[in-house]
């Protein structure tokens, strides 16, 4: 177990590292410039130049790849150039926000969509079945921006029962609270189909297995054989399906977060690619790696606890 | 100048509006360009013609309340470079300029208490208003006004000013640097050491290398607010400033609010406080954030949801006429667009009526593919050229491109109906076997791109006077002269544009120049837009401003 977590946390630190390289390179190919984006389209050639200097923009990219690499070292995450502040404090804040709206929207999707699979998975091709699957999968296939913009063209514009703009911000009467549903809800409209599939897939293969068949045999009661016996072997495969969910829930909302104006990661990261935020982008890059690569950590981990034969 | 000096062209304009040779606008502004404050102008004209005296009466607005507005936040350190009116909206409540552009187009003296150009229009007086002081107590004097304008002037503050100015105040000099392609490194300096002279504690002197008629409508260009000293070129909380508000709290991307002061020297404040919020990119946003009341306003409203908007009981529309002008150009001297066939067809092809529609929804004039719009003072009305795609054809035919052209047109991804005028115009162009393909790229990509792509597409902001964007954009050797246009005849009468006072005989002048661009200029130039917003029915005391500036000290908001 120690060695599994070590072996994982080296890979982390090597990933981190090619990706804030090659995300370095990377921007250093698009034709933005930095010092244009801040003085704008009407500053002169000279002026831009000039500018270019003062930004030491002038230096060669791998001068400047080591400086920052350094400075991320020390703890020294450098200044947004698109937001005028230090990255430390944009970027905390903005992880925190989407952190708290994917944690509500997560306690939302997993018990949500751990039900409807267990009990589509277990009723296999019953009407009941047809109907999770059908619903699931149609939500599931529309895109997030067209869900959200229809919940906004129903519950803020026509029934004026909830407020549109989510900026958790006590702005005309909404509590902070009401902002959090229409965001909320598009999240868990999207994404309990995907993983409500996931779990009735897992449950069909596992209803279908010998041992259940045997354990319904003896006399079990069929409520006892799906909680004791179908559920722990049938959530295996949707476990890591969920924790991959954390991950889409950090850096893939970046359409709901816009759509409602939410104060997120996933449109900070939007807002500073467009605007060739380096520092920033690179920050962001690198919480988002981190995230990605410790969500499937603990996924393997949570699959130890559940499979006493990879427990080695 | 003694204190009764009346500038001798302001008797001649008189005489032109008794005879019905200029309109009441049209007076208006060359008189209280000439140095006559817009009362007096008003009251002249109303005395002249019948007109109303004054202009527009004040309905009461009510004391008190707070207002939020919905606008981008960006960063706002550095006011003199701002490159977003967005930016200038929140400074502007705190810190002010020296003149203002009004909603109805004139310029008035604002921090200034009048200016007094000189005859040959080289030599502008401009006298400081006395009795105004800094948040901090201290008094506004002449020094920070110079202070601020050779500061602007400086290359190394970075700001557009400068470009603005470069003609009539500054001289082009070769730093003896190279960069690494051994180009000569440029910089710019004042052309005189007496350019910007100190005449007394309130009275600044502007002496001109070349006449220039636009000088007050230059002090009120966004970057030119007045800092303090101080304060060094940064802005943020706590700023020093001259104006109605402070700024209290700013989060930039999420909102900046502002307090009202109570020893304003001018009208208002009649807010409590004013926050602008940002709601970001989406303009469902910006309707769902209006419709639910978290807003009582927008800065400006996107033109693909005017009918969402007419459907929200709660809020009032607003619109205002502007020459903000999305202009389709193309560099002259490069092929095919160096015949000047080719890009007559390019013009002759589109119906602009058509674009108008499709891309803004009407809001808006159609444009006339020469850069002047019909509210500007020297307009000069052209003949029609309505689309002729035979005529279009037998153009290119004629410059041995019968089978028609294949062009690719860079165009910026936002705001997105830039992208639907360029798909009609694509459309429209097809007709005539000029075969468009649309290269949309992020907006900062653009950014860097714009003046040096063959074919691009430049949205060319509202300014007051119709030959501000034909210097800026179309004399020779211009640096923002973005299609390459050299015409010896178009820059000496541009020249002559630029020092004539008297309107009549300006907009002669001004009918040749469209006529030159119509017939020789390297744009197509479907439509000027109409800007609109909205406002919650509440607020009382807001006028759009065509070039969306908010002055936060006229509005106010019942309970």
């Amino acid at each position: 177990m120690i060695r599994f977590v070590l072996k994982h946390l080296t890979f982390l630190v090597i990933t981190l590292f090619a990706v804030s390289f090659i995300i370095f390179m990377l921007t250093q190919l698009t034709p933005v410039d930095a010092a244009r984006v801040k003085l704008g389209a009407y500053a002169t050639e000279e002026q831009v130049a000039l500018m270019t200097k003062q930004l030491g923009l002038d230096r060669p990219a791998l001068e400047r790849y080591g400086a920052y690499v350094l400075s991320v070292l020390q703890g020294d995450l450098g200044h947004s150039l698109h937001f005028g502040v230090p990255v430390s404090d944009i970027i905390f804040d903005r992880l925190g926000n989407t952190l708290v709206l994917g944690a509500i929207a997560f306690s939302f999707i997993v018990p949500l969509s751990i039900f409807l699979g267990v009990v589509a998975g277990i009723n296999e091709t019953s009407i009941i079945d047809r109907c999770i699957l059908v619903v699931s999968t149609f939500f599931t296939s529309l895109p997030e921006f067209a869900t959200g913009v229809v919940l906004l063209s129903i519950f803020v514009v026509s029934l004026g029962v909830l407020p549109g703009l989510s900026s958790l911000d006590a702005g005309g009467d909404w509590s902070v609270a009401q902002q959090f549903v229409l965001p909320v809800a598009t999240i868990v409209i999207f994404d309990t189909g995907y993983v409500a599939n996931m779990v009735r897939a897992s449950m069909i293969e596992v209803m279908r297995q010998p041992f259940v068949r045997t354990a319904v045999l003896k006399g079990m009661s069929f409520r006892k054989v799906v909680l004791v016996h179908a559920l722990r072997n049938g959530m295996l495969n949707p476990v890591t399906v969920i924790f991959l969910q954390i991950n889409y829930l950090i850096s893939g909302v970046v359409v709901v977060e816009t759509i409602f104006g939410y104060p997120g990661f996933g449109r900070m990261m939007l807002e500073a690619a467009m605007n060739k935020d380096i520092a920033l982008l690179e920050a962001g890059a690198l919480v988002a790696v981190f995230v990605a690569v410790s969500t499937q950590i603990l996924g393997d981990l949570a699959i130890m606890v559940l499979d006493p034969r990879i427990r080695t | 100048m003694p204190k009764d000096y009346e500038h001798p062209d302001i008797k001649v304009i008189k005489e032109q509006l008794l005879d019905g040779k200029v309109d009441r606008r049209e007076f208006l502004w060359t008189a209280t360009m000439l140095g006559l404050s817009a009362t007096a102008a008003y009251a002249l004209a109303g005395k002249i013609d019948g007109g109303p005296a004054v202009a527009e009466a004040n309905a009461a607005i009510p004391k008190g309340g707070k207002l939020r507005i919905g606008m981008r936040v960006f960063p706002i350190d550095s006011p003199h470079t701002y490159s977003f009116p967005a930016q200038s909206n929140i400074v502007r409540q705190v810190c002010e300029f020296l003149s203002v552009t009004g909603q109805d187009n004139l310029t008035r003296p604002h921090l200034l208490e009048s200016w007094e150009p000189s005859a040959d229009i080289k030599t502008w007086t401009l006298n400081v208003r006395k009795g105004i002081k800094w948040h901090n107590g201290r008094e506004f004097t002449a020094d920070d006004v110079i202070w601020n304008i050779n500061r602007v002037l400086t290359p190394e503050t970075g700001s557009s000013v400068l470009g603005l100015m470069k003609g009539y105040m500054l001289d082009e000099y070769d730093t003896g640097e190279k960069d690494e392609n051994g180009k000569a490194i440029m910089s710019t300096r004042l052309w005189d050491s007496n350019a910007i002279e100190r005449v007394d504690s309130h009275t600044v002197r502007l002496n001109c290398k070349a006449p220039q008629l636009a000088v007050p409508e230059h002090l009120f260009h966004y970057p030119f607010a007045m800092l303090d000293p101080e304060d060094n070129g940064v802005f943020g909380v706590g700023s020093n400033g001259t104006g109605p508000f402070e700024l209290v709290d700013l989060k930039v991307a999420d909102k900046a609010v502002l307090k009202a002061r109570d020893d304003y020297w001018g009208d208002g404040p009649y807010l409590d406080e004013l926050t602008f919020v940002n709601l970001g990119d989406d303009p469902a946003t910006a309707l769902a954030a209006v419709a639910s009341k978290q807003v009582d306003g927008l800065m400006n409203a996107e033109p693909s949801l005017v009918e969402a908007f007419r459907t929200i009981p709660h809020v009032d529309i607003h619109n205002v006429s502007t020459a903000t002008a999305p202009t389709v150009r193309f560099k002259i001297d490069r092929p095919p667009f160096d015949d000047v066939r080719v890009r007559q067809a390019l013009r002759r092809a589109v119906d602009p009526q058509e674009v108008l529609q499709v891309a803004y929804r009407g809001l808006g004039v159609k444009g006339e593919h020469h850069g002047v719009a019909p509210i500007h003072p020297e307009y000069a009305k052209l003949p029609e050229q309505p689309q002729d795609i035979e005529e279009a054809k037998r153009l290119l035919a004629e410059a041995g491109l019968a089978d028609g052209i294949d062009l690719k047109l860079d165009v910026r991804s936002e705001p997105r109906w830039i992208v639907d005028m360029v798909q009609n115009l694509a459309e429209q162009w097809a007709k005539a076997n000029i075969r468009v393909e649309l290269n949309v790229m992020p907006v900062p990509a653009y950014l860097k791109v714009w003046l040096s792509s063959p074919f691009g597409v430049t949205n060319w902001r509202h300014r007051p006077l119709g030959f501000m964007v034909l210097s800026l954009a179309y004399r020779s050797g211009v640096p923002w002269n973005e299609t390459n246009f050299s015409n010896s005849e178009f820059d000496a009468v541009l020249s002559e544009v630029e020092k004539t006072v008297d309107i009549e005989k300006r907009r002669s002048l001004m009918a040749r120049l469209e006529q030159i661009m119509q017939e020789e200029g390297g744009i197509v130039q479907p439509f000027f837009l109409g800007e609109y917003t909205v406002f919650d029915k509440k607020v009382k005391g807001f006028k759009l401003h065509p070039t969306l500036y908010i002055f936060g000290n006229e509005i106010g908001t019942d309970a």
